[in-house]
């Protein structure tokens, strides 16, 4: 800062972020939110049709189907990641990291971290394989543990096509979780755990009252990182079943591509994305707000 | 071969005929044939050519020859990239809008693809060309079917927008050594083929490769649509000329053959958690010894499959899955066209021709006698037989774009049971007419 030049000097180092923001986020959104006004099939100028697209979205009986495949998505992405990510952090934390050695505590939760590493495509190859029905992995080894009669077809039947991808989510997810909550538990002063042991607090009630009482911001941030994720999931469902069988495994952001790009009903594909979005905004406003009530609430 | 001729003849009169009425529709004087020079001199050009064809498949093979002979004979360098299907499939239109749109490009033949570019003005009316080479007389009619697009981008009528220098085509592979061992002839009819898959069933095998969860089965279903269809129905559902009725005969036949042959044990009901390579392996590593697909599996098999196998054309049918390969296009940005003009035609020159039928392909004029590998000549002659009925009837998925992906998701109930075969029909029905209306508005 030079001078006398007051604070209009800090502006210049909002010029390079907002460039980028309103090149990538916001010319690309506003161009989308346009395009599901109008009938465009790629390549000659897009056709002004009004709310055609959103009259045809809401009665779009696909398209509600895939919403609540999104549901199945947020239990396996959001609910079980985060229980099971506080239950191994704070084990880890509390046990391992205390009675044995960092070192296994920093090992494992690499280890756990691991999934979030590999890039979607590669890891859905890789459980496509093990999935599969004839000489897969999983069918060979319930066969060789004697237990043949839980063979099954698990990308293949509508029964257990979705909650398959379900449980490859959870064990790619598991890992996010498990770090944000280990360095949020760092914070936690040791002090507080001593004196609730002494007064005779068992695990379960210390973990209650002090560690999910010290890392609820944390826990905020991932639930809402994760809940968008969740919506917006896309590549295991492409690599692994590309909506099937039927249509038992899509969700909006697959549904919206194959409109784009198979379809070339880019009009139709932009109002799938955009009311994705406006779904997106508005848990995101919602957790935020709730958030902000809270942190209100212990202010005062 | 004098068989294809004797189609041919027919077809170039037919041509001869539409090319007449196509000029006088009013394409400008500056596209007659006059204006094609056939004997570019490219000295210091260079000429982009994108495809994307494994280079070491047949097609990649005679290709890399073609270019050579290009430079050789133009003086024209070539810049030759290698794209992936999926790249070019998902961005033909925005990039051959723009400059750096190559000046020639394989792409995929169809309503879907080569037809919805030519019909948004994105490639070449090449018909000037094909009449100043004589292209036609070396394409079979129904090879010619892929090579032509209507205004609205439909294929088999107007202009010429691309052309193939080669063939594909579905047919049955078959485990010789496993026919052999329970004593199993080729069978010939349709009955006969069915009391093969049973033969087998009853010594425990499940007789057929299958894949729900991609193209295999939907090309099956259509074949069993096709025994008792004509070349007209086959019009009629590829280009719309009539309305298609999923509950014809046809169809009623074919799906219910279907759902029987499952309930029979003929096919898996793992195939809906299968894709097509799967259902390919399986074949090669000898757990089904009957698999019904493309000729574009030849070459792996041929290199993968440690029994005796062959090949025949699926019994009693006049009509099967198969067409011509992928068009050869010409952006209407393309700055070097008599270049592209020249190179196509060097793809289809006999020795180009000869030496992708060598090399495991099936080359639309390839003189026969120039091909010398046994296991080529199988391949290609039964191209021929089919050819020479004019027995190519394209692909089931072709009509609309969605619906390859939404004749698998159809069969995938069918297979799960979790569809009745009249409500499998039903969605067949409802799908296509659904994309039909969004092209013919």
């Amino acid at each position: 800062m030079i001078k006398g030049q007051g604070r209009a000097g800090y502006w210049l180092y909002l010029v390079p972020g907002a460039i980028l923001l309103t090149v990538i986020i916001i010319v690309p959104l506003g161009w989308n939110v346009y395009l599901s006004f109008t009938k465009y099939r790629g390549i000659k100028p897009p056709e002004w049709n009004g709310l055609e697209n959103w009259k045809e979205l809401f009665h779009d009986a696909e398209f509600w189907a895939s919403f609540q495949h999104s549901i199945v998505m947020v239990v396996a992405m959001v609910v079980l990641p985060t229980v099971f990510g506080l239950i191994l952090a704070s084990l880890l934390f509390d046990l391992v990291g205390r009675r044995f050695d960092g070192k296994i505590a920093g090992l494992l939760r690499a280890v756990y971290y691991l999934p979030q590493i590999l890039p979607i495509a590669i890891a859905a190859i890789v459980v496509g394989w093990i999935l599969r029905p004839e000489d897969g992995a999983l069918n060979d080894l319930l066969d060789a543990v004697g237990l043949g009669g839980l063979q099954h077809n698990w990308l293949g039947s509508p029964d257990t096509a979705l909650l398959s991808i379900g449980a490859v989510m959870v064990w790619i997810q598991i890992g996010y979780p498990v770090v944000v909550f280990m360095s949020a538990l760092q914070r936690i002063d040791p002090q507080l755990y001593e004196a609730a042991e002494l007064d005779g607090a068992n695990w379960f009630q210390r973990f209650r009252a002090i560690t999910l009482a010290g890392i609820r911001p944390e826990i905020f941030v991932v639930v809402l990182t994760c809940t968008v994720a969740a919506l917006k999931v896309f590549g295991p469902v492409y690599a692994l079943t590309r909506g099937g069988p039927g249509t038992s495994t899509t969700v909006p952001s697959y549904y919206s591509y194959t409109e784009f790009f198979t379809a070339q009903r880019v009009g139709y594909g932009a109002t799938i994305a955009t009311a994705l979005t406006v779904v997106v905004l508005a848990v995101a406003i919602f957790f935020v707000r709730a958030q902000f009530r809270l942190v209100d609430e212990e202010a005062r | 071969m004098r068989q294809r001729r004797i189609v041919t003849g027919g077809a170039l009169a037919l041509a001869a005929a539409l090319l007449v009425s196509a000029c006088g529709g009013g394409s400008d004087s500056a596209d007659s044939a006059e204006e094609i020079n056939t004997s570019p001199t490219g000295d210091g050009q260079t000429l982009t050519v994108w495809t994307y064809e494994d280079e070491t498949s047949a097609m990649g093979i005679a290709w890399k020859k073609a270019m050579e002979q290009f430079t050789e004979e133009t003086g024209a360098q070539v810049d030759f990239q290698l794209k992936s299907f999926e790249q070019i499939n998902a961005s033909a239109s925005q990039v051959l809008n723009s400059d750096s749109a190559p000046d020639i490009l394989e792409y995929n033949k169809g309503n879907a693809t080569s037809g919805l570019l030519s019909s948004q003005g994105l490639l070449t009316d090449l018909t000037p060309a094909v009449e100043a080479y004589g292209w036609a007389d070396k394409l079979s009619e129904s090879l010619q079917t892929t090579a032509r697009y209507s205004e609205d981008g439909v294929m088999g009528s107007g202009n010429y927008y691309g052309i193939p220098n080669y063939g594909e085509y579905v047919q049955v592979y078959y485990n010789k050594d496993l026919f052999e061992k329970y004593g199993l002839e080729v069978p010939t009819t349709l009955d006969e083929f069915t009391a093969v898959l049973q033969k087998f069933k009853d010594e425990g095998i499940t007789p057929l490769a299958e894949s729900a969860q991609e193209y295999p089965l939907g090309q099956l279903l259509y074949q069993l649509a096709l025994l008792d269809a004509d070349r007209q129905w086959v019009t009629d559902y590829q280009t719309y000329t009539a309305p298609a009725d999923f509950h014809d005969a046809s169809w009623t036949r074919a799906a219910n053959t279907l759902k029987e042959w499952v309930d029979k044990g003929f096919i898996s009901k793992n195939s809906t958690g299968q894709k097509a390579q799967d259902a390919g392996d399986a074949f090669t590593a000898g757990t089904n010894p009957i698999f019904f697909s493309g000729s574009w599996w030849y070459g792996s098999f041929t290199t993968d499959a440690k029994f005796d196998w062959g090949t025949f054309l699926f019994p009693g049918a006049k009509l099967s899955p198969g067409s011509s390969g992928n068009l050869w296009v010409v952006p209407e940005n393309s700055d070097a066209k008599d270049l592209a003009y020249k190179f196509i035609d060097i793809t289809m020159s006999p020795e180009i021709q000869n030496l992708m039928g060598n090399s495991g392909g099936i080359p639309v004029a390839a003189d026969e006698s120039a091909i010398t590998d046994e296991k080529s000549k199988e391949l290609i002659k039964n191209f021929t037989t089919l050819t020479g009925q004019d027995g190519l009837a394209f692909y089931p998925d072709w009509p609309t774009p969605t619906f390859y992906g939404e004749i698998n998701a159809a069969l995938q109930e069918l297979v799960n049971g979790t569809k009745s075969v009249d409500e499998v029909l039903t969605q067949l029905q409802t799908d296509y007419d659904k994309g039909v209306k969004e092209i013919t508005g």
